[in-house]
Formats: C-alpha cells, sequence, structure tokens
C-alpha cells in the first residue's frame, strides 16, 4: 500500500485550508496562487459581466494572484474587436490587474513571466495552460469553472489520479518534443488519461529542453488529461528562479506514490509523425504520408515557435527557398523569443528563405488570419486540427513537427525532415 | 432537492468511441447562437426526421469518450431546444463533460449504456437510486456517482445558480 504522494496530490493539498497533500478523489477547496484568462468574445467580457451582475463585485479580491493576456485578435482587425481590448484593458486598470498585452501567447508569456513557478497551482479557461507543467507547476484549464476563481478565494475541485509515463531513450535528429507527444497519444490513446494528471518523467525527459517539455505538457488534453506536469529538475527551478514574482518552493511526487497507470514509452527509433486531419488522436508516421501536396504551413502557436523550433526550421531553410505559391507562416511564441532569434541570426534566415515572419499572436492557430480557403491543406504546429480549425471546413491541417513544416514549405508536399538534418552536419 | 426520475426514450445512440459532438449540427453551424436556428440544424446529418421524432424528456447516448476534440456549447444548445433531457454514455471526455455539467445539463456517466438500450428504448435514469433502468427490457445499470459540487451545479440549474446560492448571494 502506497504512503506517497504525486506531486499534484501535493500542490492542490497545500492550496486547501488544511495545506496537507491530499490523495485522489478528495472533494477539496483549493485556493490557485495565480488565476490567468484571455480576452475573447464570450471569454473575459462573460467573466467581467458575471461577476459584477450576478455576485455583485465591483473590485476583485487579492489582484496580484491575477493576470491576463491580450493575445488573440492581435492586431484587431474589427472596431468591436479593439472595443473587447477596451474593456479589458479598462477592468485590468479598474482592478488593479497585470495586463501582458502584445508580449506573446499568453501560455508562453506566462512562464515568462513567472507564474508557472515549480509547485504553483495555476488556472485559467483554456487548457492549453497545461504547459506550466513543464516547469512543475500545476496548470489547469477549468474552462467556465474560472468564474468561480474570481467570485471565491478558493474554487471546488476533485483530486485527480495520476497516469505516470517515464520515457526512455533519445531522439534522432529531426524528431522533436513535437513527436514525443503525438506518439503517447498514440501509444495510450486519447482517452487513457480522461480526468486525470498526466506526470512525465524518466531519463529522457531531462533530455528534453524546457522548451519541448512545454510543447508536450501543452498538449496534454488529447490524452484527456485534466493537465500534465514534470517533477522539477534543476533547469526548471533555476529558469522559474529568475522570474517567479514571488518565493516557491518546489515539489515532486514521492517514489510510492499512488498511480492510476504507469507507462514506460522508448523513444529510440521513433520517426516524425503527423496527425491526420480531422482528429487530434489521428496519429500517423510522417513518412507514410510524405508527397502529399499542401499550400500552407503554419510554425507558431503555443504548442511550438520557440526558439529550438525556430532555429530546426532555420537549420533546414538556411540557403534554401520556401516553394512557389506555398505560404510559411513563422510566429515567435513570444515577443521575448522574437527578439531572441532576431539576435541569433535565425530570423534573417527564415525570411530570406521565403517566409512571411510575424509578431506572436495567436490569431494563426484558428484560422483568424492566414485563412485557409476550401481545398487547401496545411502543414502546422498549430494546436488542433478539427474541421474549419484554420478555415473553411473543407480545408485540412497535418499536424507535424516545426522541422517538418520547414520542409514541407520547401518542397510544397508533406516532407520529411531528417534528410536535411543529414545534409546539414555534412 | 432531489434530480428525481427522468422518463424518456432513448432518441439516438452514438455508438462510435471519441465522437465530436460539433457533428451534431456540423462545423459551418458552430458560430449560431440562436438556438432555434441551432435545433433547426441539429441531427439533420444523422436523421433528418430527428426535429419531429423527439419529445420532452429523451436523452441522446453516447459510447466511450464521449465528446472528444473540441467541443462547443453550440451543438447541445440546440439538442436541449429540441427537448434533449439528458446525455448518457459509457464514458465522457473530460472537457466536454465539465462544460455541460457547468451548464446545468445532466450528463449521465453508465458503462455498459450502449449496450443496455437500443434506439427508442423507453428508459428511466433514477438519480436517487443512481441507476439507469431500460423499461422495454427491464435490465438496469448503475450510475457513476457524481462530485458534490456536479450534483449541486445539476439540482439549481448550472455553475453560477450553484455559486450565487453557496455565496448566499439573493
Amino acid at each position: 500500500m502506497a504512503v506517497g504522494y504525486t506531486i499534484a496530490e501535493k500542490i492542490l493539498g497545500r492550496t486547501t485550508a488544511a495545506g496537507t497533500p491530499m490523495p485522489a478523489g478528495s472533494e477539496v477547496e483549493v485556493k490557485p496562487d495565480y488565476v490567468l484568462g484571455y480576452d475573447f468574445p464570450g471569454y473575459l467580457d462573460l467573466i467581467f459581466k458575471q461577476i459584477k451582475e450576478e455576485f455583485g463585485i465591483e473590485q476583485i479580491a487579492e489582484p496580484d494572484r491575477f493576470a491576463l493576456f491580450i493575445d488573440h485578435m492581435v492586431p484587431a482587425t474589427t472596431p468591436d474587436e479593439e472595443e473587447l481590448h477596451i474593456v479589458t484593458r479598462a477592468w485590468c486598470k479598474a482592478n488593479g490587474v497585470r495586463l501582458h498585452e502584445r508580449e506573446g501567447i499568453g501560455h508562453q508569456v506566462a512562464a515568462e513571466a513567472g507564474y508557472g513557478a515549480p509547485g504553483a497551482f495555476v488556472v485559467h479557461f483554456d487548457g492549453h495552460v497545461s504547459q506550466l507543467g513543464a516547469f512543475g507547476a500545476l496548470a489547469i484549464g477549468i474552462q467556465t469553472q474560472l468564474l468561480e476563481a474570481f467570485v471565491r478565494e478558493r474554487i471546488n475541485f476533485t483530486v485527480p489520479e495520476t497516469t505516470k509515463v517515464n520515457l526512455i531513450g533519445a531522439l534522432e535528429p529531426g524528431v522533436m518534443a513535437r513527436d514525443v507527444f503525438h506518439h503517447l497519444v498514440r501509444v495510450l490513446g486519447p482517452s487513457a488519461c480522461r480526468f486525470q494528471v498526466l506526470e512525465l518523467g524518466g531519463p529522457a525527459l531531462t533530455a528534453i529542453s524546457l522548451e519541448g517539455r512545454q510543447t508536450i505538457t501543452g498538449l496534454a488534453m488529447f490524452t484527456g488529461a485534466l493537465t500534465a506536469i514534470c517533477n522539477p529538475d534543476q533547469i526548471a527551478v533555476d529558469y522559474m528562479r529568475e522570474r517567479a514574482p514571488t518565493s516557491f518552493e518546489p515539489v515532486s511526487s514521492d517514489s510510492d506514490a499512488n498511480y492510476a497507470a504507469v507507462h514506460e514509452i522508448n523513444l529510440n527509433g521513433l520517426a516524425p509523425t503527423v496527425v491526420l486531419p480531422p482528429n487530434p488522436a489521428g496519429v500517423a508516421e510522417l513518412a507514410n504520408h510524405t508527397g502529399l501536396e499542401v499550400q500552407s504551413g503554419y510554425l507558431g502557436s503555443c504548442a511550438s515557435g520557440r526558439l529550438e523550433d525556430l532555429r530546426a526550421a532555420a537549420t533546414i531553410l538556411k540557403g534554401r527557398r520556401v516553394a512557389q505559391e506555398f505560404q510559411l507562416h513563422i510566429v515567435p511564441t513570444s515577443q521575448a523569443i522574437m527578439a531572441a532569434a532576431a539576435k541569433e541570426g535565425i530570423l534573417a534566415t527564415l525570411i530570406e528563405a521565403g517566409a512571411f515572419v510575424t509578431s506572436s499572436s495567436c490569431d494563426y492557430c484558428y484560422g483568424r488570419i492566414a485563412t485557409m480557403a476550401k481545398g487547401q491543406r496545411a502543414v502546422s504546429t498549430g494546436t488542433l486540427n478539427v474541421r474549419g480549425r484554420m478555415g473553411s471546413p473543407d480545408s485540412e491541417i497535418y499536424l507535424c513537427n516545426a522541422a517538418a513544416v520547414a520542409a514541407s514549405a520547401i518542397e510544397g508536399r508533406i516532407a520529411d525532415p531528417r534528410p536535411y538534418f543529414v545534409a546539414a552536419e555534412k | 432537492m432531489s434530480l428525481g426520475v427522468l422518463h424518456g426514450r432513448v432518441a439516438y445512440i452514438f455508438a462510435d468511441a471519441d465522437f465530436d459532438v460539433d457533428q451534431i449540427i456540423g462545423v459551418e453551424n458552430i458560430r449560431l447562437t440562436d438556438p432555434d436556428a441551432l435545433a433547426a440544424c441539429a441531427m439533420r446529418h444523422f436523421d433528418p426526421d430527428f426535429a419531429d421524432l423527439v419529445q420532452p424528456g429523451d436523452i441522446i447516448v453516447g459510447g466511450e469518450n464521449f465528446g472528444y476534440g473540441h467541443p462547443h456549447f453550440a451543438p447541445m444548445i440546440g439538442l436541449r431546444r429540441l427537448g434533449i433531457s439528458a446525455v448518457a454514455a459509457n464514458s465522457f471526455a473530460t472537457g466536454y463533460w465539465r462544460e455541460e455539467i457547468a451548464e446545468g445539463f445532466p450528463q449521465i456517466a453508465c458503462p455498459g449504456i450502449t449496450g443496455l438500450v437500443a434506439r427508442w428504448d423507453s428508459v428511466e435514469v433514477d438519480w436517487d437510486s443512481a441507476e439507469i433502468r431500460n423499461c422495454t427490457t427491464g435490465d438496469a445499470l448503475p450510475i457513476t456517482p457524481y462530485s458534490k459540487a456536479e450534483i449541486g451545479m445539476l439540482r439549481t440549474g448550472g455553475l453560477i445558480p450553484y455559486l450565487r446560492k453557496r455565496l448566499g448571494v439573493t
């Protein structure tokens, strides 16, 4: 009988009134360390309205626990969109809440601002906030329940069970963290972690960068998980020590913690993957789909677009050209990442190859801009490939890693990035 | 206050695992918000006569991991307008379940439900004894228990009335 606790049980337990670890299944009231959200019609604007009209709250308590983002509809294309941003700015000012506008995609900016410190409990309505799990934070997209975090100090939550995945082996050039996540979905299936926390560990995880861990944890929802988390190592602690607004205490799972399931996944021999439309669980070998004509490529989103993704693309695109008529959109995940990429010379390489590189925005990921027409296909590092996600319901999205997007952009067809890395080493 | 017993029929069975509920109205209609407009396009691809056949109290039945993908509220707004009173499935996708419970729309986790019922069977959902009974065959299966917060949201009609009650907002 295990007596230890998982990292999720410890973090949630700490934020209860009792302040002690709570076993999975406990129905508890927990106090988030950070409450995050972005403005988008029907999201923050609705919460602002509801807290006032339904709960009579004029001023939220403990504004330091809140941080909001303007990362969608950036830049605005209609007066209504800009009006929405104006409302958000005014609300933040009136409530003394931090607003991160035009700094990048919020989940990445949350990492840069230190909201995802090891041991922190973070809520957002958007599930991709799970990527703060890369740093040992428990970050959960609680959807409309976010309202509760605006009107009460503590929120109802049932402590989830945890499925543990130990990664072993090593990745080959051209195979990236994105493929690791796709492989997880392929092995575990789309419902293996329903209502659970996906905890990642094992020697191969140590070799994956923080950026790569953000990619893997940020997509956790497609295994059915509420979130994903890595036990923080020194790299994660060091990253957050420089950034976290408050002190923090890293916690990790006990060796005798109780898990719903434990899996070992070997990364040796893993080849680039593609997720076929229109199913987020439609994982296949990229090599079996090369040659399919594609008209556009998107390298960006909260699941990609970080430095290692940009570097991989630059390695492939250096001295080459994007295929004629192919639209390659490269959107660094944050302004900080874009500045770093500029200093490294990566952006010049990408631009000279014919990529269309823009400041950070969520808008490419859901087709608000770079919208696809009927019959078009994209290779994409975006989060999702369901019908209509990037434009017409009759367009298609093939999800793959950043290197595969770059290789496909050169060929105008789905392409395997591995030969380009072999060529780069020669 | 109890949720009591719901009497109805099985109006449709989505037996496929990982069913994407957006298909109920079609992706092209996902931005609609008007319940009547959503009711008008709901289920057209599955049964063009659905709107004429369905009655208040009827339920939808789903397979494993019902609601997987990137579900929106629109499909269930349309189904509710047509009279659908609950969704029972073998199991539910996390995000879909949480959102519809927060809407106060009864979702019932009942492993094996797809084997218990056929389309148009009469069923009773008994929340007090936590089981679904097939009145046509006499068979029954247990309902997976809810958390206190979930049952509170279903009883009060959703997240907002539940929170208002808990916080004593009048």
